[in-house]
């Protein structure tokens, strides 16, 4: 389900690529991956098999940037194909927004294509969803090769529903994008048209573009007549002020964690490599910062937790030190006290005592030096 | 289908986020991701820099997902706590209500015990805020989007995604 992020300031979508298995899911993904700017788009996971068959998921992340505010994130995952994968294929279904199903247009895979869509449509029953709800394009893949069905008659075997189509050479890329496109524009337009309470995300009273031709578009200032009670008339208002209002509310958090571990914008990288309006900012730059806090300054800031597992760091030997100075200042002292002989005279004479105790800024040869002389001279008489 | 979108707000994220942080903490972890078992990141705390999180929480939800099953052909529902040991940095996974999971990644600083402890004190701590979460994005309306919204996305696409 498309995810909302008031705090981030990000909406996800999932899309799910489904279809038979060798169909080029993992292709369309792959060419994706490879054409789009660094910086639109995540690292791609493939959890496949040493035969390169997927074997869980493959997951790509494209971030398309801020938009009102918001950063538009999308996860486009794969399916495993393979009919004896279902179980882990019915799991990546979960929360999905939309659908692309991915046909091999060869005559004699047409059985597999149904066979996929009918198991499709069970999954998502057992998900609750409804498959007529779900925003799904259909992909006529490996148009290229020979032997391939004709898209009418393709389309009377797999589109009854007239989902929107098209047709595809995964490999080379033809049909990719515009099948992402169309996705993207159907799961966007869904969103919007949801149950809305009227005061959707800085709605404006603006008309809806052009190219949102398929809108359900609502009168976007009236509420609907399925009006909500007066709690959810109320509620949406006061979480969608428009995006400059919150904007300083919103970074207070990363900023707060700043603080504690590293300056905000080291600590937001990962959220922001893929985003457009951070595309001027070289992103390599970044080079992730050493794994413990290096400098005093962050060990005292850090306090006990942080320096406790640097126990050779520079400020703690500081701290002993320091406790080493002010004990030895004291003991020379007491030792000159016990020296034999002199012992019972010196202790009685208190003020004697109390002249020459030590300050502990002086090293102990020094007062040894200088307390002798005196104290002998007095013990003999000698001028 | 859109009953259960979610929707997050930063209230309830300052929330979530203080309670994390204090996990953290107690347990002494290096840094722990609450994850809609979507797949979705709903946020994190700690020593997260170097790491993917996008792709981390995809893979969480996904391992999770898949013991899931393993726990239904056992006879169980689910099970609630997920372990992964490694050489030095290991992961704790728990449940959180009944659709997010708290992720707590931690090395030899500190022990399996600890992190348990924590983990589950603070599941059950997120598990009500959540629970008040869902009920107020339900409230709401569910996940809804401007027109504009969608129709700016539109015309980035096109710029983004050029042969």
């Amino acid at each position: 389900m498309v995810s909302i992020n008031y705090a981030t300031r990000e909406v996800t979508c999932k899309i799910v690529y489904y279809g038979p298995g060798l169909s080029g899911k993992t292709t369309n993904l792959i060419y994706v991956h490879n054409k789009v700017p660094a910086t639109t788009r995540g690292k791609m996971i493939s959890l496949a098999t040493e035969a390169d068959r997927t074997l869980y998921f493959d997951f790509l992340p494209i971030n398309i940037g801020a938009i009102n505010g918001f950063a538009a994130k999308f996860q486009l995952y794969t399916v495993p194909g393979q009919v004896y994968y279902n179980a882990t294929r019915k799991l990546v279904l979960r929360g999905v927004d939309g659908l692309v199903f991915v046909a091999d247009s060869q005559a004699e895979k047409m059985d597999e294509n149904i066979e996929s869509l009918t198991n499709l449509k069970e999954n998502l029953e057992e998900y609750g969803y409804d498959i007529n709800e779900i925003p799904i394009v259909i992909q006529y893949n490996k148009r290229d090769l020979p032997g391939v069905l004709t898209v009418e008659e393709i389309q009377a075997k797999l589109n009854p529903m007239g989902w929107k189509y098209f047709e595809a050479e995964a490999v080379g890329g033809r049909g990719v994008f515009d099948t992402l496109k169309m996705i993207i524009k159907l799961v966007l337009d869904k969103a919007k048209s949801g149950k809305s309470s009227g005061a959707a995300v800085a709605a404006h009273a603006k008309e809806p573009a052009a190219v949102v031709s398929h809108a359900t578009s609502e009168p976007p200032v009236t509420p609907p007549p399925v009006a909500p009670v007066p709690v959810e008339m109320q509620a949406p208002p006061a979480e969608t002020a428009p995006p400059p209002a919150r904007q300083p509310a919103y970074r207070s958090p990363d900023e707060e964690k700043g603080q504690d571990e590293y300056p905000d914008h080291e600590d937001r990288i990962e959220h922001n490599t893929l985003s457009d309006d951070k595309a001027a900012e070289p992103v390599e730059q970044y080079v992730a910062p050493p794994e413990g806090p290096a400098t005093p300054e962050e060990i005292e800031d850090a306090g006990d937790a942080v320096s406790r597992p640097f126990p050779g760091s520079t400020s703690s030997r500081i701290l002993r030190r320091d406790r080493r100075i002010t004990v030895s200042d004291f003991q020379p002292a007491g030792r000159e006290v016990e020296s034999p002989g002199m012992r019972s005279h010196f202790s009685r004479d208190g003020n004697l005592a109390q002249q020459n105790m030590p300050t502990p800024h002086m090293a102990p040869s020094q007062r040894i030096v200088k307390k002798k002389p005196g104290f002998f001279k007095r013990l003999f008489g000698i001028q | 289908m859109n009953d259960d979108s979610l929707i997050i707000y930063e209230e309830e994220i300052e929330k979530i986020d203080s309670i994390m942080a204090r996990m953290l903490k107690g347990a002494e972890a290096k840094c722990a991701l609450l994850v809609d078992k979507d797949g979705h990141l709903i946020t994190r705390q700690g020593f997260t820099h170097s790491l993917d999180t996008t792709a981390l929480a995809a893979l969480l939800a996904g391992s999770f997902a898949s013991t899931k099953e393993i726990a239904r052909l056992v006879g169980e529902s689910e099970f609630s706590v997920l372990f992964h040991q490694g050489k030095k940095d290991h992961i704790h996974m728990s449940l959180v209500g009944d659709r997010s999971i708290l992720a707590v990644i931690f090395d030899d600083r500190t022990t399996i015990g600890m992190v348990r402890l924590y983990a589950k004190e603070t599941a059950l701590e997120l598990g009500k805020i959540f629970a008040s979460l869902v009920a107020r994005s339900q409230a709401g309306g569910g996940a809804t989007l401007s027109d504009e919204f969608a129709a700016t996305a539109g015309d980035k696409l096109d710029d983004i995604f050029q042969d």
